[in-house]
Formats: structure tokens, C-alpha cells, sequence
């Protein structure tokens, strides 16, 4: 098959991990069916990033311009155009991130190319690349097949697969910028930090909840150190966080926040009807209560029936030395 | 001009009667959540006669303390609703979409599956699972249509008091229904975060299904139904009623007795959507002194100055801005610790959900339970 341009994304001076992960797929894909790897980057100082897509790619092609300090999806629209046409690639990897959005619909319609969105890996089937999509919350995977000639274009999902170590070489050529004037009508103003607040749970992957049923703020240690023996954040229920062992903006449920961790341990929760709201979209929900009639149970996959006193210092114990 | 009929372009001013406002204070020095946070009614309602800035002071986090316990409007001596005026700025939010998403997700819920706690329709009579219970259909007669309430359908912990009343009127032999799965949330609670479409439409639908029964009297078991439908739903046909006055009567018609003695305690919390919002304040009373062998003892904010439990209002959704001082809940059960109560008898599923948790965080589980009327009496009656 042909090359594959990936569209590297950078903030602040940083790659974003889904450039790395797009050029991972990107040579899956090209190691079975042939064809190079094309790590297209789009800045201002950024040799330094186009050396780090070099050791996942064939080739980095970059523009290194003040006109592209900041990110602006018409510019890089306008770019892109130009490089797909010049280079003719079989296929066109951009993040489905805020930025990947920005740019992809427009780039589509403007190429007359087809076009997969929230990608989440590609298979090649009959000679032909097959882009995978998820529906029903991620139960059921899809294959698409792209109509017609390439370029097609996809855009990727963020974090659905580890990035490896670097093993490529890729020759790296800094090209001039086919954009030669700013464009007016669509500025970057400013950029926003998010406020350095506490730690959100709704992006946490693993949750140890609590619950009354640790009793005292003095308990709480105990429960520290289980989430740092599996890199959890804490959260806990109403009662919890109006107990003051927790913050008021850890607290999941019906009026606090909705959460959807990879791993829920619930410590010491009987499971309100309104906590279980909260919480039960957890991937992997696990419950340590001493009542077996505790409604947690019910959405729990697994339940440890027993004194939470008694169970979590050994769960630590147990993880740390696994994980050691 | 006649104003009346030019309702689409009643300014925010004219819909509140803003400008009938003599400013004295009443509605904030009764508001029970000033205790707890900066919301000051009386400010908010002075600073709403200028609707340029009504999108400003929406974004008062503030605004979302309100419990719509409707203190304020009951105060007040022009008789405007200033809880109303909160709502109206929440509707701005709505409009905007920029509610939270805790929010966002009951109103849709209750938009989608007929209730706002996510649960599907299909679900909703799972509760009357082993009883004997009569559904009724659409034009069929019957002389006490009753209305479940979501929250008692959905929740475990407060279904009981559904199926109590269940085991009471099958008891006293009533003529009575359910209407089943197609019933649907009465959306007070939409009307209170402030989604005022979604009320309107609740409203035409409920009301189409409500008028299709020949029922004599609508019972709803949770205030906020009742009070939404006696106060907001204009063209019932059915006279409508709390469960507590059904109780009442049968008490008196000696259709049922209490005939198990307890020797408990009991203080009654008014529930604010019930008493002091419609002036129920007899019937639960009356129904606790028929218990052979409890004492029943009041708290000091009682009947119209009862002490709000922050369950409505959108409180279920939404925790607002207050940090300060404890929840007015806890406030209530240490009160009621203090009258030696042994049971909080309550007549809200919300009550029983915001004062059991408060009696859980203060530790006075071995000393008082939290139960609502029909609960706390279901067992006693034989």
C-alpha cells in the first residue's frame, strides 16, 4: 500500500500522546502491507519534537514557521492540502481529539476524500484498509471500507493502545511552508490554562471510594495507601465528603459527579440509590462491605463480604507485592 | 392594552411582579439556607429590575442553594413568590444549556424515561413485584386514582412506603389503582432546576392521562406531586389529595386501626412541600396520635416555620454552593436527639433520603431511626 501521513499534534511545546499512538497504528499497518510512514509536523522551534517522531517513522516532513506558533485549524487546513496533494498518500491519520475535529471535517469536504471518523484501530482485509468504529458504548466493533480512490482519512481515538519504545530512524526534512501570509479571519487569542485545581475524578482510571463505613477521619490513611499502591484516586460518597474526610468535589453520586473509572473499589459503601447512580457505569466495580444485603453489592462484579478493617490493609499488602 | 393576553412578551419584571417588591427583608430573613451560604432572596430580587443584568446573576452559584422550600413567598407581605424569581434565573442557565451535568441528566431522564434518576420506564412497577395490586386503565372508574412519585418506584429505600400504603388500603378494603407503568414524573422537580418546557409539556401530558381515568380523587404520596399537581396542573378533573388525608379518613371511618402498641417518641417533621406550602399540617398529626403507646412531641420550628431538610429544589441533582455550617438536616436530627425522640416520623420521600443520611453522619443510628408516616405505622396496623 501506499504511505501513511500522520498529522502530529503539540501544545505548549509538547507532542500529544496521540501523535505517538496514531504513528503505532500507522506502522502496524504499514509493516504487514508495505508502504512508509509519514509524521507530518506543523510549527514554530520545533526541531525537538520532529526528532522525537523521528524514532517512530519513516520520514518526518515539518514546517518549521512563526505563522504556526499557535494552533489554527484553517492554517493547517490550508497546509494540508497542499502536502496531500504533492505527496499523493494512500492514507491520512488525525487525532479525534479537539484539535483532529477541528481540522478534519473541513480537509474532507475541501479533498472531496472519504472520510472515517473516532477510529479505534485498522485492519487490511482483501487489499484493502478497513478502519474499525465502535457502537452501543463500545459493545459492538465495525469495519468500514472507504469508497472510491485515496487518499482516505481517519481520524483516531486517543488511548486505546500503548505506545512502545522507539525503533525507527525516520530521515527528517524541513520543508517551507506553503502557507506564505497569515490569514485574518480566524485568530488564536489566548491560551487558557485549565485551573490547577485538585485531582477531577471523572478522569481518574481507578477509584478507591469510601464510604461511613471506615467510621473516622483517622481510618483514612489506611485507605491512602491503597490507592497509592494502585495509583487510585480517592472519592467517596455524601456521607464521606459531608463528614469532611473528603472535599466536596470527590463526591459521586446524583449530586455530585458521575463517574466511569476503569476500577471502582467501594470501601465501606451500602450504596444509596443515588451513589449507585453515580458510579455504576464503572467498567470493574468491586465492593468491600461487611453487610451482604449492602444494595452496592448489586452492581458490584466482585464482592468481598467482610470487615473492611480487616481486608483492605491485606489488599494493600497483597497489591504492593505484586506490583513490587 | 390588555397585558394578559401578550404573556409571550411579558418581560421578567412583569412575570415576578418586580416592581411590587417593598424590599423588607422578610423572604431572606426567613430563608433557611442563609445559614449556609451567601443566597440573600431579597438582594437577588432587588437586582433582578434590571434585566440587563438577569444573565449575571444567574451565574450567582448561589442560585442553586434554593430548596424552593417557599418560606419566602409564604413571608412575604406583598405576596410574591421570590423563590420563583431563583427559579427564573434558572431557566436562563437551562435555556443556555450551561447547567450542571448532574442537572442536565435528570431533566433529560425525566424527558426521555418519564422519571429523573435514569431509570427505564419498563422498570417503574417493578416495585409491585408479589403484591396484590389493581392497575387501572384509561376509562376505567375508580375512586382513588393513586400517584407512586419516581422516587419512591425507584428507590429501594424508600419503596416501602409505597407498599405499606399497598398493605393499608387493601386492608381497609378502598377502591383504588395504580396507573402503572405509564405514569409519569410530575416534573415539579424540572419546573425547580428551572426547565420550563419540559414542565409545560409534563404538564399537557400528565394531565391528558390523568383526565382519561374516571377517578374521583387523584392521591399523590409524595408532596411534590401533590403540591404540583393542587398548585400547577390547572385542568385536573380529579380532586386531589395527600395520602395523608386518605389516612385520615379511614382512621375515622374506623375502615382500619392501629392496633399494635408502640412505645416510641415521635417528633414529626412538616415536610415544606406539604405544610407550608398547602397547610396540611393536621392530617399527619392525627394519623401519629392513633399509634397506642407513642408519645408525640414537636419540634420547636414546627407547622409553618418547620425547618427546611434541603432535599428539594433541585437538591437531589445539584449540591449548590453552600460549605458553610452543617446541612440543615443534620440540624433537624440533632434537634429532634434533643426532644428524645426515638423515631423522626416524616411524610417525603425526599426527607427520608437528606434526614437519614444526616442522622447517619451525626451517629444516631442506635438512638432514633427516620420514618416516614406510612412506613412506621404499616407494621402496626393488623
Amino acid at each position: 500500500m501506499g504511505n501513511v501521513f500522520v498529522i502530529a499534534e503539540h501544545r505548549q511545546g509538547l507532542l500529544r500522546d496521540i501523535s505517538l499512538e496514531m504513528l503505532t497504528v500507522a506502522s502496524q499497518v504499514t509493516q504487514q502491507n508495505g508502504g512508509d510512514v509519514v509524521a507530518v509536523l506543523l510549527g514554530s522551534g520545533v526541531d525537538s519534537l520532529a526528532d522525537k517522531l523521528a524514532g517512530y517513522s519513516d520520514k518526518v516532513l515539518y514546517v518549521d514557521d512563526p505563522l504556526f506558533a499557535d494552533f489554527n485549524a484553517e492554517k493547517y487546513q490550508r497546509v494540508l492540502v497542499e502536502l496531500i496533494k504533492q505527496n499523493n498518500p494512500e492514507l491520512v491519520m488525525i487525532g479525534h481529539t479537539t484539535q483532529g475535529v477541528d481540522i478534519a471535517p473541513a480537509l474532507a469536504v475541501e479533498m472531496k476524500i472519504p472520510f472515517v471518523t473516532d477510529v479505534i484501530q485498522i485492519e487490511f482485509a482483501d487489499g484493502k484498509l478497513q478502519p474499525v468504529r465502535q457502537y452501543y458504548q463500545g459493545k459492538v466493533n465495525a469495519n468500514f471500507a472507504f469508497k472510491g480512490e485515496s487518499p482516505y482519512l481517519i481520524t483516531l481515538r486517543e488511548a486505546t493502545l500503548e505506545v512502545p519504545e522507539p525503533s525507527k530512524k525516520g530521515a527528517i526534512e524541513k520543508i517551507d511552508s506553503p502557507l506564505k501570509e497569515d490569514i485574518e479571519y480566524r485568530r488564536f487569542i489566548e491560551y487558557v490554562e485549565a485551573e490547577v485545581g485538585d485531582v477531577d475524578i471523572t478522569q481518574s482510571e481507578i477509584l478507591v471510594a469510601v464510604g461511613r463505613g471506615i467510621r473516622e477521619e483517622k481510618n483514612m490513611p489506611m485507605i491512602e495507601e491503597l490507592a497509592k499502591a494502585i495509583n487510585a484516586d480517592i472519592c467517596g460518597s455524601r456521607a464521606a465528603t459531608d463528614a469532611g474526610w473528603l472535599d466536596h468535589d470527590r463526591q459521586v453520586g446524583t449530586s455530585g459527579k458521575t463517574v466511569k473509572p476503569k476500577l471502582y473499589i467501594a470501601i465501606g459503601i451500602s450504596g444509596a440509590f443515588q451513589h449507585l447512580a453515580g458510579m455504576k457505569g464503572s467498567k470493574t466495580i468491586v465492593a468491600i462491605n461487611k453487610d451482604p444485603d449492602a444494595p452496592i453489592f448489586s452492581v458490584a462484579d466482585f464482592a468481598i463480604i467482610d470487615d473492611l478493617f480487616k481486608v483492605v490493609p491485606k489488599l494493600t499488602e497483597k497489591l504492593k507485592e505484586l506490583k513490587g | 392594552m390588555n397585558t394578559d393576553l401578550n404573556t409571550e412578551m411579558q418581560s421578567f419584571i412583569q412575570k415576578y411582579d418586580l416592581l411590587g417588591c417593598i424590599q423588607c427583608g422578610r423572604c431572606t430573613g426567613g430563608c433557611p439556607v442563609t445559614v449556609r451560604t451567601n443566597l440573600n432572596v431579597r438582594r437577588i430580587v432587588y437586582d433582578s429590575r434590571n434585566e440587563e443584568v438577569l444573565e449575571e446573576l444567574a451565574k450567582l452559584p448561589e442560585i442553586w442553594d434554593c430548596t424552593a422550600c417557599n418560606t419566602c413567598a409564604v413571608r412575604c407581605p406583598k405576596g410574591l413568590k421570590p423563590v420563583e424569581v431563583l427559579i427564573g434565573l434558572r431557566n436562563i442557565l437551562v435555556e443556555e444549556g450551561s447547567v450542571e451535568p448532574t442537572v442536565r441528566d435528570a431533566l433529560e431522564s425525566i424527558f426521555r424515561e418519564g422519571n429523573p434518576w435514569n431509570k427505564s420506564r419498563a422498570t417503574r412497577c417493578d416495585w409491585m413485584e408479589g403484591l396484590d395490586v389493581r392497575i387501572v386503565e384509561p376509562g376505567e372508574k375508580v375512586e382513588n386514582l393513586i400517584f407512586v412519585c419516581c422516587t419512591i418506584a425507584y428507590d429501594p429505600k424508600v419503596q416501602g412506603i409505597a407498599k405499606n400504603l399497598v398493605k393499608i388500603l387493601n386492608k381497609a378494603g378502598v377502591d383504588y389503582g395504580f396507573i402503572g407503568e405509564s405514569e409519569s414524573c410530575c416534573a415539579s422537580e424540572a419546573h425547580n432546576m428551572g426547565e420550563e418546557g419540559l414542565f409545560e409539556m409534563a404538564i399537557e401530558d400528565n394531565t391528558e392521562l390523568l383526565n382519561s381515568y374516571e377517578a374521583k380523587r387523584l392521591v399523590a404520596i409524595s408532596p411534590h406531586c401533590y403540591a404540583a399537581f393542587k398548585n400547577q396542573y390547572p385542568d385536573l378533573k380529579a380532586e386531589v389529595i395527600h395520602y395523608t388525608h386518605l389516612l385520615k379518613e379511614l382512621l375515622e371511618e374506623k375502615k382500619i386501626t392501629i392496633t399494635k402498641e408502640c412505645a416510641e417518641k415521635v417528633i414529626f417533621h412538616d415536610p415544606c412541600f406539604l405544610g407550608k406550602q398547602n397547610n396540611v399540617f393536621d392530617e399527619p398529626r392525627y394519623i401519629l396520635k392513633q399509634v397506642g403507646g407513642a408519645e408525640l412531641v414537636e419540634f420547636d420550628r414546627k407547622r409553618e416555620r418547620s425547618l427546611c431538610c434541603e432535599g428539594g429544589g433541585g437538591k437531589m441533582w445539584v449540591e449548590g454552593s453552600a460549605t458553610k455550617a452543617e446541612r440543615l438536616a443534620e440540624t433537624r436530627v440533632k434537634d429532634a436527639r434533643e426532644r428524645e425522640a426515638t423515631v423522626l416520623a416524616v411524610a417525603c420521600p425526599f426527607c427520608v433520603l437528606t434526614l437519614d443520611d444526616a442522622l447517619k453522619a451525626r451517629g444516631f443510628e442506635e438512638e432514633m431511626r427516620v420514618a416516614e408516616i406510612l412506613e412506621f405505622i404499616g407494621p402496626l396496623v393488623e
